[in-house]
């Protein structure tokens, strides 16, 4: 096992990339991204840090630094709203890295794997649908996880111009499009990495940038209360609206700290149950939060014009992602209920039990 | 508000280990009657024992009799405690606040009279705080200690003081000015002192643990006053993070949790099952803000809108918890059962309102968190 020492983070960088996003992903900027999709300047102002390809080794063609890295990096891009497949790229070039593939630059994305995909390998070659996959109208290549025909699964490779992609949005107005191949011959590496794998990767991702937008919307929602006077007085005043300040708090205190828990048992070994159980935690939270954040700030919060809608509803698109709270509340209250170990679970993780 | 997540070390999970072991030796499930979480049974013999193994008073020097141990050492003491219902009662207030307290503000004397007898169970502390027309607003204390020869003369009234029929000594906060704040002093009074009754109040689920004090004239001799005249309430204030920020104040169901988990009736259920994901999801989550602040702590920081902010939304994730089991049960549980897990049900259920009670209210904790957050 590795020391705590190991599980820092690199906060010269991280105090950059939070001023790169502050200044480069504003309201205006995400409302263009809405209207054009992937905006390649702003693209290329994080790809020049090499942000895209943080937490993937170096060796592979990544930029070096740690799973820790990755996810203060996407936290902070949450807290921005950054209209980027950054963990969509995150999620393709790992694929590729762990099957010992070279990654390079350029945006990309990876198939989360719904259970109506038909995407199917058979000797090399490709043919199928696949569903909800985020940024393919944009991207330079699309990853996937394929299985062959005896259910062992590969990676391939597939370029958005070689597929039938049939637009779609999700509730953030991000692009989500239905992507299908015809007997697309690719190059397939076999992946120590199966679809629960992605799962977990893909929920611990996304609960980062979900804990980033619980952030902001916390601090948001503080400030608005400050500045907005009712009955004569800022409505901070009333016990009532501070309720709703102190459960935001609440929930994105709770949602960063355990992001960056689950993230340090994860380099250090399995983590399924943590994973799990934080992005249980996160959606949970967000819809609590969502809830408390709207109802503080009144009508003005549910116009286009104001801020807080860019993060409510990539938190109401996130929540689905990778696992939702029923899915993964079942997953880890099944294994508990088989394994009879509550308590040692909750304060021994996944060393104790793997869900 | 930022929490710095950290885990435990090598070390510390040997101490989990060794709780655990000695928990399941000492107290074989079906030889103790099980409690729910600090409201647990009194057993003084069980007390000793554990401060026997050096688990009381962890916290506290060693060279008053205490382990010099750690906040989060003793973190991992209190979860195994809890997740057995073990009957900590008599020394609880103690071991939680009163002993490190006294480490804090205590004379010499004080440290070597009380700090010894925390550590080795045989000392249980209980808290003289409330008054009848003084909750929320403890500043409003009327209950009066006036200064005469050779110490002071304390007269008034204390209600809902937790365990005092059984505990040996009571630090109480009373007014000795007139000043709102700076007016409260803190005193360290035996039990049995002369013109002290303490009556029983009968709980909604009929223990009687719960206790008026009624103090006629009681001489406290100076050396019983803990700290500076008037420096009551700073010193309350301390104490109040550790009343707070434990996981004491969301494990008290964890008995019955840990009942349901392995029940049949979840195995069978996948909405049960799901449920239980959930709470099992969140009481991580929670496991983790605690873990947070405990190290906070040992870094001598007094982490008190954190530990309010975790209390607030531990205590009702505790009774909606309660709410889904009870929901599964699919009847009423009865108080008198011979199943012990139905009546500590029906118990937990009697009592689970005052879980967003004792130790500060959710209403006021709210607002304590709002100021923390505006600074
Ligand atoms: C099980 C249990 C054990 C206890 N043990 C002890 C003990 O050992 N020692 C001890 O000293 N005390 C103890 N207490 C007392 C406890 O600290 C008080 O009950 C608590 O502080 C609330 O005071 P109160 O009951 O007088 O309610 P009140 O202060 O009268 O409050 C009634 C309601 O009004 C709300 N309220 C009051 N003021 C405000 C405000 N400013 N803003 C918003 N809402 C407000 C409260 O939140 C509450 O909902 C215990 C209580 C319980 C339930």
């Amino acid at each position: 096992m590795t020391t705590t020492n190991d599980h820092t983070v690199d906060r010269d960088l991280i105090a950059t990339v939070i001023s790169l996003f502050a200044a480069k992903s504003g309201h205006d900027v995400v409302i263009k991204a809405e209207e054009e999709g992937l905006l390649p300047s702003l693209w290329a102002s994080v790809s020049e840090l090499g942000l895209p390809l943080v937490g993937i080794d170096d060796t592979a063609g990544g930029s070096g630094g740690t799973l820790l890295d990755l996810l203060a990096i996407l936290h902070a891009a949450g807290q921005h709203a950054v209209p980027l497949p950054l963990s969509e790229t995150h999620l393709a070039a790992w694929l590729l890295s762990e099957a010992g593939q070279q990654v390079s630059d350029g945006p990309m994305t990876v198939v989360p794997g719904t259970p109506k995909d038909t995407l199917a390998l058979t000797d090399g070659v490709v043919s199928g649908r696949a569903y909800d996959v985020p940024w393919a109208r944009g991207v330079d290549r699309i990853v996937a996880l394929v299985n062959d025909s005896s259910g062992a699964p590969y990676v391939v490779t597939i370029d958005p111009g070689a597929c039938e992609i049939t637009p779609g949005t999700d509730l953030a107005g991000q692009p989500r499009d239905v992507i299908e191949v015809k007997d697309l011959a690719v190059e397939a590496v076999s992946s120590p990495v199966d679809r629960d794998g992605l799962l977990l990767r893909g929920a611990l991702v996304t609960a980062a940038k979900m804990a980033g937008a619980l952030e902001t919307i916390a601090t948001l929602t503080r400030g608005y209360t400050e500045e907005r006077v009712q009955f004569g007085r800022p409505i901070s005043k009333f016990q009532a609206v501070q309720q709703h300040v102190v459960t935001l708090f609440q929930m994105a205190t709770m949602a960063s700290l355990n992001v960056s828990r689950a993230g340090r048992t994860a380099m250090d070994g399995p983590a399924s149950f943590e994973i799990c159980a934080l992005k249980q935690v996160v959606d949970k939270n967000a819809s609590i939060a969502i809830r408390a954040a709207h109802q503080a700030h009144g009508a003005f919060g549910m116009t286009q014009e104001y801020r807080l809608q860019q993060l409510t509803r990539r938190l109401n698109a996130w929540r689905s992602e990778f696992g939702d709270e029923l899915q993964l509340a079942s997953r880890i209250g099944k294994a508990i209920s088989n394994a009879g170990k509550l308590e040692h679970v909750i304060v021994g993780g996944s060393a104790v039990l793997e869900v | 508000m930022q929490l710095e997540a950290t885990e435990l070390t090598e070390a510390e999970m040997a101490l989990q280990m060794e709780v655990r072991e000695y928990l399941q030796q000492r107290l074989p499930a079906g030889t103790y009657e099980v409690g729910l979480g600090m409201a647990a049974n009194n057993d003084v013999e069980f007390s000793k024992d554990l401060g026997a193994k050096g688990w009381l008073g962890m916290a506290l020097p060693k060279e008053y009799g205490g382990g010099g141990r750690t906040a989060v050492e003793r973190l991992i003491v209190v979860e195994e405690l809890l997740a057995v219902g073990a009957p900590i009662g008599f020394h609880w207030v103690g071991d939680r606040q009163s002993g490190p307290s006294i480490a804090k503000h205590g004379t010499e004397e004080q440290k070597q009279a009380f700090l010894p007898g925390i550590a080795s169970g045989e000392l249980g502390f209980a808290i003289g705080m409330s008054e009848p027309d003084s909750g929320s607003d403890l500043a409003s204390l009327r209950s009066r200690a006036e200064k005469i020869d050779g110490g002071w003369r304390i007269n008034g009234t204390k209600i809902w003081t937790s365990g005092a029929y059984q505990a040996t000594t009571i630090l109480g906060l009373f007014r000795t000015s007139e000043h709102k704040h700076e007016g409260l002093t803190q005193f360290i009074i035996d039990r049995n002192v002369e013109g002290l009754t303490i009556s029983p109040i009968p709980f909604i689920d009929g223990t009687r643990h719960f206790c008026e004090l009624s103090f006629e004239d009681v001489f406290i001799p100076d050396e019983r006053r803990l700290g500076e005249v008037g420096g009551g309430w700073a010193q309350n204030t301390g104490e109040l993070v550790l009343e707070r920020g434990g996981v004491d104040r969301w494990m008290s169901l964890m008995p019955i949790l840990e009942w349901w988990a392995a029940s049949d009736a979840v195995k069978n259920s996948p909405g049960a099952q799901a449920d239980l994901g959930a709470i099992a999801a969140r009481s991580w989550a929670f496991r983790g803000m605690n873990l947070a602040v405990a190290r906070m702590v040992d870094d001598g920081k007094s982490p008190v809108t954190e530990a309010a902010l975790i209390k607030e939304m531990a205590t009702r994730f505790e009774q909606e918890s309660l709410d889904t089991v009870a929901r599964h049960y699919g009847r009423a549980p009865d108080l008198n059962s011979d199943d012990p897990h139905e009546s500590l049900l029906a118990r937990a259920i009697l009592v689970s309102p005052s879980w967003s009670i004792r130790g500060g209210t959710n209403e006021i904790l709210r607002t304590v968190i709002a100021k923390g957050l505006g600074k």
